[in-house]
């Protein structure tokens, strides 16, 4: 298991450092990244920790694949106790850093305790310090890493770090590295920012070897083969970026606006994937040994900044009313600057809007701001900022939505599953996303089972978005899936072309052992089963928190294409208990557990 | 009137963003319709051995015609029409 890497053990609160050998049975069970990850923290964190206690760990994972020849194969993870949701976090990010980290040698880091002063962490190959950074404290995530790679004296190292969301503890805080690129959900940069951990600074000189180069040549060029001819991964996401979805989802009547008081936006093609590129696109941006490129470098006036992706211009644009570009990409630079989860920011915005519309926010309040209107450019922009600082009314919108809508007795506006903000697709209209919604394990979530991908986009095969019978199993199937893709380093958007067997064969050769389609889904499904313990030793109660917002489930969609359609939530769920092998209250049963090794 | 909508590189080959059309009972005799006013760029892309190609989404009025009886899905005055490249994102 040499050639993954070692784990690093950062003691915060004693300011050491220890190096461990990597687990070969959790390799071959968990494989990785996700998987590894939450394993240690299910073995290492006891049930009831307060997250933002010493007493929590932060996970930074590697996959096997991580800055291998494997393509999009840059991905690491952060795996901790959610602040937001009190259950578990797994946030994936690509961009530059996880493959350094895995060319100095390392393929995972374990924080624990906090340290009594801010510091960052200093890796060069097997050198490893903890040093100083009061003076980088209270920065932004953009003037933090030029001043972390000045420090350190090497322009070529790669940083992770925290803005001031993360340090103010803000529950929507994210983790941002190479700048732009956000392991974003959960609020895990809070957890970072509780441990008085800035930032993570690394540079590597090996090439990491794999356990079969003949092996991962031969899933190479088959694996480009299918990515070069694949419509999607070749044409669709390079071209346009994950925004092209924008008038797709609209036409489906599925685009969630005003916090989810409708589902269809006139305006959408205002902020499309084709707006985007005609008037702010420069260049497209690619990951570590990425062939789809999917990322956008965009100019707005004079500030070059990367974005924005789909799901803020939902986040910012169509949900908070908002039709233009330029309010959206301002607010998506703000949120990589302070180092904010551009979804539940957004959303949050959106939560506050009706609750100020509906009369719950006082105008006192704001503080002479601008008003929490539906619509609004001037107000996205500012109560992003706003949110990012933590200051004033910002402070409270930090919080996400939940908390928000709480503290003004309404709940009911949050649109939140399992207090994580929801993203852009309405599972009123699409049933299959409104049933993964509701069983992600780390909340509101897309990338847990893209079902979109079959029931709007037809890939890889046309399910009907209305129907419920097929949903159960795909939702599962998809959610395994990408259990393990996120466990192997590589990125989700690879499975627009690839299927279980390729990511096998490259698991094989970076590992040795015995993966295939069927292993690789099976360890997915392990990852799955072992988030769900996560959650239910830490007091989930599936009848109540595998939920939707009653909004989703009770309030039909008012006008467009999907108008009079509500979540069938209700009926799919025994069925997906039932498919998963988990009894009739949302518990794995015994023989699952076993059949997986989990007993 | 029937509202026809292109979307993402299906601009490209048609140079607009929406037309209008009258007549066609079904979406294939749209699309037939369509690939004799845009030529071989368009149809290339819509048919493919003389069926809807899955190289593109077609929705009327909201539903994707795979579950509406494909190339034989019934038009009526008033309906939209949407036409997509296949495309993909998260
Ligand atoms: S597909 Fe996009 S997000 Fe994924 S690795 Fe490539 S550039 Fe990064």
């Amino acid at each position: 298991m040499d050639n993954l890497g070692k784990v690093m053990r950062v003691n915060l609160t004693e300011g050491t450092v220890k190096t461990e050998d990597l687990c070969e049975k959790t390799v071959r069970e968990y494989i990785g990244g996700r998987g590894y990850g939450t394993k240690v923290l299910y073995d290492e964190v006891p049930k009831g920790t307060d997250p933002l206690s010493p007493e929590n760990k932060l996970i930074f994972a590697n996959g096997p694949l991580t800055g291998k020849a494997a393509p999009s194969a840059g991905r690491y993870m952060v795996i901790t106790k959610s602040p937001l949701t009190g259950y578990i976090a797994s946030s994936n990010s690509g961009g530059f850093w996880g493959a350094e980290l895995a060319r100095a040698g390392w393929f995972m880091i374990i924080f624990e305790g906090r340290s009594p002063k801010p510091v960052y962490l200093w890796i060069k190959d097997d050198k490893v310090e903890i040093r100083d950074a009061g003076a980088i404290w209270g920065k932004d995530g953009h003037e933090a890493t030029d001043d972390l790679l000045a420090a350190v004296g090497d322009s070529q190292a790669k940083v992770v770090c925290i803005g001031t969301a993360g340090e103010n503890l803000s529950h929507i805080a994210a983790i941002m590295n190479d700048k732009t690129r956000a392991a974003g959900r959960s609020g895990v940069g809070a957890v970072m920012g509780s441990k008085n951990l800035k930032g993570i600074v690394v540079r590597g000189s090996a090439r990491p070897p794999v356990q079969d180069a003949e092996g991962m040549k031969a899933a190479l060029a088959s694996s480009m083969e299918k990515l070069k001819t694949n419509p999607v991964t070749s044409q669709g996401l390079p071209t346009y970026g994950t925004a092209v979805l924008v008038n797709v989802i609209n036409q489906a009547g599925g685009y969630p606006m005003n916090n989810w008081q409708g589902a269809y936006f006139p305006e959408a093609d205002e902020q499309s994937g084709e707006t985007l590129a005609r008037d702010f696109l420069i260049k497209r941006y690619s990951c570590f040994g990425c062939p789809i490129g999917c990322g956008r470098v965009t100019k707005l006036g004079e500030k070059i900044g990367e974005g924005p992706e789909y799901e803020t211009i939902f986040a910012f644009g169509v949900c908070c009313g908002v039709a233009g570009l330029e309010p959206i990409i301002e607010a998506n630079n703000i949120c990589n600057e302070l180092g904010l989860d551009t979804i539940s920011a957004g959303v949050t915005i959106a939560a506050a809007m009706e609750l100020y519309e509906k009369g719950y926010i006082k105008k006192e309040e704001l503080e002479g701001g601008p008003e929490l209107r539906f619509g609004s450019d001037e107000a996205v922009v500012y109560w992003t900022r706003k949110m990012g600082l933590g200051e004033g009314l910002g402070k409270k919108l930090a919080e996400g939505s939940y908390r928000l809508c709480e503290m003004y007795g309404h709940p009911e506006f949050s649109m939140t599953v399992k207090k994580q903000e929801m993203p852009a697709y309405d599972g009123r209209a699409i049933q299959g996303i409104g049933l993964n919604y509701a069983t992600s394990n780390r909340g509101g979530c897309h990338v847990r089972g893209y079902t979109i991908s079959p029931e709007i986009l037809g890939l890889p095969e046309k399910l009907d978005p209305i129907d419920i019978e097929s949903k159960p199993a795909w939702v599962s199937i998809f959610q395994n899936l990408t259990a393990a893709i996120d466990a192997s380093g590589m990125c989700l958007f690879t499975s627009f072309a690839l299927g279980a067997d390729d990511y096998g064969a490259f698991l094989k050769a970076a590992t040795g052992f015995d993966y295939d389609g069927t292993e690789t889904l099976k360890a997915g499904e392990r990852i799955w089963n072992i988030e769900r313990l996560f959650n239910l030793r830490e007091g989930l109660d599936p009848l109540k928190e595998d939920t939707l917002p009653d909004r989703l489930l009770k309030e039909p969609i008012p006008d467009g294409p999907s108008k009079g359609m509500v979540s069938r939530l209700g009926e799919m769920l025994p069925n997906y208990y039932k498919y998963r092998g988990w009894d009739e209250k949302g518990i794995p049963t015994a023989e699952k557990l076993a059949e997986l090794g989990l007993n | 009137m029937i509202k026809v909508l292109f979307f993402a590189t299906i601009r490209d080959y048609t140079g607009v963003k929406e037309t209008e059309a009258e007549g066609p009972g079904t979406v294939m005799e749209l699309l037939t319709e369509l690939a004799s006013a845009y030529g071989s760029a368009f149809s290339d892309e819509a048919f493919e051995e003389g069926e809807i190609s899955d190289r593109v989404i077609i929705m009327v009025n909201g539903r994707h015609i795979a579950h509406t009886g494909g190339g034989n899905t019934p038009l009526k005055s008033g309906d939209t029409v949407a036409v997509f490249p296949i495309i993909g994102g998260g």
